[in-house]
């Protein structure tokens, strides 16, 4: 099962990275969807050999979770909040995606020198949450919209839940702590469909204020 | 005569009693592909005329094409030198070279040598640099407008076939493409599938580019100002064009050749192999024609990030590899 | 005690919720605040026994931050009671708010268990974050936003460090602060690097430290200044005491050198920050954001430097939170009789409103710490840390951009003052409410600049061996 394991967490950073070449926020948001569904059959790859209660119910929440509801909301808000649906990057897409590379060749090189305890599942598990965490977090602050913004956090919440699967039989109370996460992000996406936060907050250049462009530091 | 050639140019001597051997190999070599490789052409507009709810033309239309445009005789600009004659000469020259590198499902590529993969690099930038100076010597703008493009998409497009080599090499422990995906090659989908994911993915988009196909390319375009290839290709005719269409053709097999035993293994079994080789082919061509029809051609500066995210996916799969020791 | 201390406020929150008068939901803010106050002020006797299997406990730094919210929340409910007299919005959302806010940061402050602590800090921003957007607008909308942002990427690192925390810690099977100092000697060096440097990054969002302080000035600008006054007050500095307890772990494990270096980078650069964006600003509440990053950088510098400078970080936690209600309430009465906090628009407040005015001008003294105000002796040990240890050039450097500080910050602040009215205010009487809050903090804040008492010393003392491990 490993090499299932292993593919998976593979395609995890392969559908992290396409997101962050993707200029149409609703391809991202198709992109997510298609990444938290193999992250949610993930668990069934951990204990294939006996499955239990537990697995299934963390795994399904996982896939109606973020495959389904959370797309399905971010794209009624796309319908709905009048939002434009081109991404705004601050950098290039080529220079990201060179950054891209980049995160995945320091990620993996932080790994070598930390092991994680217990049996090992995957040896790419590690490494591979560690880059797609870091790739979200690219996603987000190379990104000005809010939904981008928000599309950046949830990779990066995979990537931490990517790594709490990675402990799963060693630490199982760090699942509740992502669970918590999830919650959390939840309440965050809430905000925006609630408050309308529909558009990239800025203003045309000629009434930026020299303060307003502190910001940017 | 053979083993003439091989000692002068790769210092290996051969018996003669494997000279025999040696030039049947090269001409069933250039017979399957000189025979295979305008059909995948043909599948895949089929395929595309499939998708488009058209009857499409016949799946031998492009030998058709050939043959009309070999018994035609080329028309030649009045600016242009012996670089434009060159070019097509070369162009097929240099693809049927190519031919006899790769191991062709279940045959033995007949050249075979530690560091052939930078001998495949480089005849494929020969091939691209006189189809560069051709349309340069021509003296027309949009020619030489496609010519750059080509250039800096080559250039991308070279970077992530390096790439994919070098993890191909770490894998298998050499740098020769026959070792690499030829009948011994150790690659298994078992142990290695998740790098080779990586490497059948980015080698895709590297197939893609090296055709010009539709998302980085559109072949069938004819407006200057958006293509690549065809754009390049303008001025010749006749036999000439023929040549060329025929390298392009060549290509499009070669690329597939190396992509397919990577999907589907060798099994050792002549007849098996050339089965599995030549429905590995057509369905790269279905697959092909797919992509063809459900993307649009991307805008050309977003050309450059599709070939970067292929890089980066080349990359991750050494970094993986590197990984794995 | 200490789960009643959490739980009252929590549950007060939801008492607010229930209709009720504008006047009788300010009492009772005010009546949960005294109860907390008294509360707290037994445990100076008293430490009380921890709970929960010592998930909860407090010791002597969380006393000080304990105390700090505590007297914060109080003086805010009696500024509240004057400000929504003239406010013609529902305190029902605010007060909920301040409540849960109350809760979750006092569970913040004793919990001694390092995942309880992410929890805790996790929820006091989904709880601060309703409160800045309370002027309901497209600017608030947006540092709302801004706030979210960067503190939910703060607390989802954080997680990830306290992840990391937890591997290292494997063979202690639990995040207990207590059981990880005990056992300190099997933590994993590698894990515990990448985890201390998550956990800094992740509650460095929090706090606002340098790189990651972008909401502040939005976050502070566009809040009332009660709010600003509890977020740079308490809500900061609660994430501040989890890179206290960070420092604990670092110092059993042989990493302290490794911690304080990043330390006193990241409080460098929170000073040298705010030093370049304040002299190009004109509104004085963002001024005071800036002021608040710049104090930040000094708390974790004193961190940092260790020795004198520990006592003295611990020392400016309590100074800069009574100079933040001296700053934030005055702009924030500024803000609601001007309508404005942009020097541009208000200008020449001494000659209508002179107390206000004569606040404001304590305010700047305060905040930039000059003597008589106990910020000033704060200031003044952890430079003094600097010049023991050597450090010459970075003592310089922070002397350098505290001057920086203090001339962007009288610039706006004199102009405030004295500048020509610009236009006829309507006379309004100044609120017995709102001043007796702001003069009650310049009192304690100059009383424990002159004399410092001696419980306090001693609280200190305890803390800073706490700190040090």
């Amino acid at each position: 099962m490993t090499t299932w394991i292993d593919a998976s967490c593979i395609l995890i950073v392969f559908l992290a990275l396409t997101m962050l070449a993707t200029y149409r926020i609703v391809g991202i948001i198709k992109i997510f969807a298609a990444q938290s569904f193999v992250l949610g059959l993930t668990p069934f790859f951990l204990h294939a050999d006996g499955l239990t209660i537990r697995d299934i119910v963390i795994a399904m929440g996982t896939i109606v979770l973020k495959t389904a509801f959370v797309p399905f909301v971010l794209l009624w808000a796309m319908r709905h909040v009048s939002m434009r649906s081109e991404i705004k990057p601050i950098i290039g897409l080529g220079t990201s995606i060179v950054f891209g590379a980049m995160i995945i060749a320091g990620a993996f090189w932080v790994s070598l020198s930390l092991h994680l305890p217990g049996k090992p599942i995957s040896d790419l598990m590690l490494p591979c949450s560690l880059s797609t965490v870091l790739l979200g977090f690219l996603i987000m602050v190379t990104r000005t919209r809010a939904v981008t913004q928000v599309l950046g956090y949830l990779v990066m919440e995979n990537g931490i839940f990517l790594f709490t699967l990675s402990l799963f039989d060693v630490m199982p109370t760090l699942i509740e702590m992502g669970i918590l996460l999830d919650i959390f992000v939840a309440v965050f996406i809430m905000a925006i469909i609630v408050n309308h936060i529909n558009d990239e907050f800025e203003r045309s250049p000629a009434s930026v204020s020299r303060s307003k462009m502190g910001e940017a530091f | 005569m053979v083993s003439d050639v091989y000692l002068f140019i790769f210092n290996i001597s051969i018996s003669v009693e494997n000279e025999m051997m040696m030039l049947i190999l090269i001409i069933l070599h250039w017979l399957i592909a000189l025979l295979l490789s305008p059909f995948l052409l043909g599948v895949i507009s089929k395929v595309k005329a499939f998708f488009a709810g058209r009857v499409g033309p016949s799946l031998f239309q492009p030998y058709y094409d050939l043959s009309k445009l070999f018994q035609k005789s080329a028309v030649y600009s009045q600016t242009t030198t012996w670089v434009f004659r060159a070019a097509p000469v070369v162009a097929l020259a240099s693809a049927l070279l190519l031919v006899l590198v790769i191991p062709l499902g279940g045959l033995d590529a007949p050249l075979k040598f530690q560091g052939d993969i930078f001998l495949v690099a480089y005849i494929l930038a020969l091939a691209r640099f006189f189809m560069i100076a051709a349309s340069f010597d021509t003296g027309f703008s949009m020619e030489a407008m496609g010519a750059s493009r080509e250039a800096f998409f080559a250039c991308l497009s070279e970077l992530v076939l390096f790439m994919n080599f070098i993890t191909l090499a770490l894998l298998t422990r050499s740098i020769s493409l026959s070792q690499m995906i030829g009948a011994d090659s150790p690659l298994s989908w078992s142990h290695l599938g998740p790098t080779l994911l990586l490497v059948v993915a980015s080698l895709f988009v590297v197939l893609l580019a090296e055709n010009c196909r539709i998302p980085i390319d559109d072949p069938d375009t004819h407006l200057e100002l958006t293509m690549i290839h065809e754009v390049m290709i303008l001025d010749h005719s006749g036999v000439d064009l023929a040549y060329m269409t025929y390298a392009a053709a060549l290509k499009f097999l070669i690329f597939a050749t190396v992509l397919v035993p990577i999907l589907s293994g060798w099994t050792g079994v002549f007849i098996k192999d050339m089965s599995i080789y030549i429905t590995g082919l057509l369905g790269l061509a279905i697959v092909v024609g797919i992509v063809e029809s459900s993307m649009a051609r991307l805008r050309l500066n977003r050309v450059r990030n599709l070939l970067l995210i292929a890089f980066v996916l080349a990359f991750f799969g050494f970094i993986v590899t590197m990984w794995r020791g | 005690m200490l789960a009643i201390l959490i739980l009252i406020p929590f549950i007060c929150a939801f008492l607010v919720m229930l209709p009720s008068t504008k006047q009788f939901k300010g009492k009772l803010f005010l009546l949960v605040t005294l109860l907390h106050g008294l509360i707290v002020a037994s445990f100076w006797k008293v430490l009380p026994a921890p709970e929960f299997d010592g998930f909860i406990a407090l010791d002597q730094m969380s006393l000080i931050l304990m105390s700090i919210i505590s007297l914060l929340f109080l003086l805010v409910a009696v500024f509240m009671l004057g400000y929504f007299e003239h406010e013609q919005r529902s305190n029902r959302k605010l007060i909920a708010c301040l409540l849960a806010l109350l809760s979750t940061m006092t569970l913040s402050s004793v919990s001694r268990h390092m995942g309880l602590l992410w929890m805790a800090v996790e929820t006091s921003t989904l709880f601060s974050a309703p409160l800045i957007s309370f002027h309901r607008n497209r600017d608030s909308l947006e540092a709302t936003w801004k706030y979210l942002l960067v503190c939910s990427v703060g607390i989802a690192l954080a997680l990830m460090g306290t992840f990391f925390l937890a591997i290292a810690a494997h063979d202690v099977h639990t995040l207990l602060l207590s059981e990880i100092l005990d056992k300190a000697s099997s933590l994993s060096t590698n894990w515990l690097k990448l985890s201390v440097i998550f956990l800094l990054v992740g509650y460095g969002c929090k706090m606002g430290l340098a790189p990651m302080h972008s909401w502040k000035p939005e976050a502070y600008g566009q809040s009332t200044g009660m709010v600003a006054v509890l977020m740079s007050g308490a809500v900061t500095q609660c994430s501040f005491l989890a890179l206290v307890r960070v420092g604990q772990i670092c110092g059993k494990t042989g990493l302290a050198d490794f911690y304080s270096s990043i330390l006193i980078l990241t409080g460098l650069l929170s000073l040298a920050v705010p030093a370049l964006f304040i002299l190009s600003e004109r509104n004085i509440k963002r001024a005071f954001a800036y002021s608040s990053i710049e104090h930040m950088g000094l708390l974790v510098l004193g961190l940092g430097m260790g020795g004198v400078g520990v006592f003295g970080a611990l020392f400016h936690m309590i100074n800069n939170a009574l100079a933040k209600v001296i700053m934030f309430l005055t702009a924030g009465s500024i803000a609601q009789k001007y309508g404005s906090s942009r020097m541009d628009e208000v200008r020449g407040v001494i000659h209508i409103y002179p107390v206000t005015g004569t606040f404001l001008i304590s305010a700047l003294l305060a905040g930039t710490g000059m003597f008589p105000f106990a910020t000033f002796h704060s200031e003044l040990m952890i430079l003094n840390a600097a010049v023991i240890s050597r450090h010459y050039v970075l003592a310089f450097f922070v002397v350098a951009c505290l001057a920086v500080m203090f001339i962007g910050v009288a610039r706006i602040v004199l102009d405030i003052v004295h500048g020509q009215p610009t236009e006829p205010v309507l006379e309004k009487k100044e609120n017995f409410f709102m001043n007796s809050a702001i003069v009650a903090a310049i009192i304690g804040l100059i009383g424990i600049g002159l004399w410092m008492p001696a419980p306090l010393e001693k609280i200190l003392s305890a803390a800073v061996l706490i700190a040090n491990g």
